[in-house]
């Protein structure tokens, strides 16, 4: 288990080393999300309060900014076969799929920590409310997220559509996730005390812990040649 | 892969025989359907539509679920017969979607005053039909058919646990709002008459897709076998014209 654990450490710092010198993907992502805050703030009427709508502003733009990310996180082992390399050494599938999760996971939540800011900053949000709740909410949806879409990353970049498959096949698995996410947010946001969203955080982590099983599974049959 | 060409008559066999059975329950259900069950007193005429809907959405899940299973085994057993089972199915299914997703619509226009609704019922069942989209477009996309039959069985497999959890979170996100009071969609009566006639056409409809089931799975076959029978061609080829050269 602790090999296991080490292997997939190392997977994800690989990832994450790459991403810490290159940082094509944060920064697209960031830009693109906050284009996407930028676009919404014109083309919301003025008069509609944008305190009503910010949960599903935000994790519509966490969603299009996340599958951007994703679609990349394959792209660099496509490309030269060098997920040929990485499945040569002795790493269990596992390990690969959870240090791939991971450095996603990193990447994704970063870019969040932009994007909350920029649209409290937009749309004069406060999230000041309760900020325990709120970075349980964001994080086990992120989980999910993350989880779903490291396995169809890996499966779209080996097809001929590549990043245009993602979201088609990503989108509809995620309704779930999507909606105690958006909906447990926005209840925060307005300012419900915590104990409100306890439920949606119950059932966030339940759903993480089936894709987090069925996901790791499941990589193996995908990247196996 | 295999190349044994195993016979398909049984299968044929078996398909014709429940083409013949589903043509008689069809036939059966339609007469019921238009002479036997009662018009419905509040909705009217339009309540017909009902004993198509409901019997499509059976087959269209039940399908989903045959997707999930003989995914499953593909994966496990790597059986190309699984997988020929498993794509029948999906588009089998799509088709059924399709159908529940054309006249759900057109008795709703009449019984809840709209076309759509995010119903929960309706919002599992768009749901249900992109991700069969998406199956045969990761299907048809992948880079080799071995690949693309990999990675529809995992979405097969996937989404087969997803569904619940959206059936789930979709009912939870409804019983969050308030309840639609025109559009609630009513349980049919209980007449006895419509309940025969529902029984008759969910039977109906479950014979006449696994008779659709079985010519595609054959189909599938045929179509593999062909595809074999085209690379052994191709291999062959080359070898003859250098043979000649040193005659």
């Amino acid at each position: 288990m602790a090999r296991f654990l080490a292997h997939a450490a190392a997977v994800a710092a690989k990832d994450l080393r790459l991403e810490m010198r290159s940082r094509e993907r944060i920064v697209s992502m960031g830009v693109f999300a906050v284009l996407v805050a930028v676009v919404f703030s014109f083309a919301l009427d003025p008069t509609i309060r944008a305190r009503g709508i910010a949960g599903a502003m935000i994790w519509v733009t966490v969603l299009f900014a996340g599958t951007l990310g994703l679609g990349r996180s394959f792209a660099l082992e496509a490309e030269q076969d060098a997920l040929q390399g990485l499945l040569l050494s002795p790493v269990d599938r596992g390990a690969l799929f959870l240090g791939k999760f991971a450095a996603n996971l990193v990447i994704v939540l970063g870019v969040e920590l932009v994007v909350f800011p920029v649209y409290a900053l937009f749309f004069g949000l406060d999230f000041r409310g309760s900020p325990a709740a709120l970075a349980g909410v964001v994080g086990l949806a992120t989980v999910g997220f993350m989880l779903l879409g490291t396995l169809f990353a890996a499966m779209s970049a080996h097809t001929r559509l590549g990043d245009t498959l993602l979201p088609i096949l990503l989108l509809p698995l995620l309704l779930p996730v999507v909606i105690f996410a958006a909906s447990a947010t926005q209840r925060l946001l307005v300012g419900r005390p915590p104990s409100e969203v306890m439920s949606a955080v119950k059932v966030l982590a339940a759903f993480d812990l089936l894709y987090l099983l069925v996901c790791t599974w499941a990589f193996g049959h995908v990247v196996e040649e | 892969m295999d190349t044994e060409p195993q016979s398909l008559r049984g299968t044929r066999t078996a398909a014709a025989v429940l083409a013949l059975l589903a043509a008689a329950g069809v036939l059966a259900a339609l007469y019921m359907v238009f002479f036997y069950a009662p018009t419905e007193t509040s909705m009217g005429i339009v309540q017909r539509i009902f004993y198509v809907h409901v019997p499509s959405a059976w087959v269209a899940f039940m399908a989903f679920g045959i997707v999930a299973l003989c995914s499953l085994g593909y994966l496990w057993l790597r059986d190309e017969r699984l997988d020929a089972i498993a794509v029948s199915a999906a588009e089998l299914g799509t088709v059924f979607t399709t159908i529940v997703l054309l006249t759900g619509p057109l008795w709703g226009r009449i019984a809840w005053g709209a076309w759509w609704v995010w119903e929960p019922r309706l919002t599992l069942t768009l749901l249900l039909w992109f991700i069969y989209v998406g199956y045969f477009m990761l299907r048809g996309a992948a880079e080799s058919a071995e690949r693309g039959k990999r990675f529809a069985a995992v979405l097969g497999i996937v989404g087969a646990v997803d569904i619940p959890l959206i059936h789930l979170s979709v009912q939870w996100f409804r019983s969050q709002h308030p309840k639609p009071v025109i559009l609630r969609p009513e349980g049919p009566t209980a007449d006895p008459e419509i309940v025969q006639t529902l029984l008759v056409s969910l039977l109906a409809f479950t014979l006449l897709f696994f008779a659709l089931l079985l010519y595609r799975y054959g189909l599938e076959r045929l179509r593999a076998r062909v595809e074999a029978a085209r690379l052994r061609a191709a291999d062959a080829r080359p070898a003859a014209p250098i043979e000649g050269a040193f005659r």
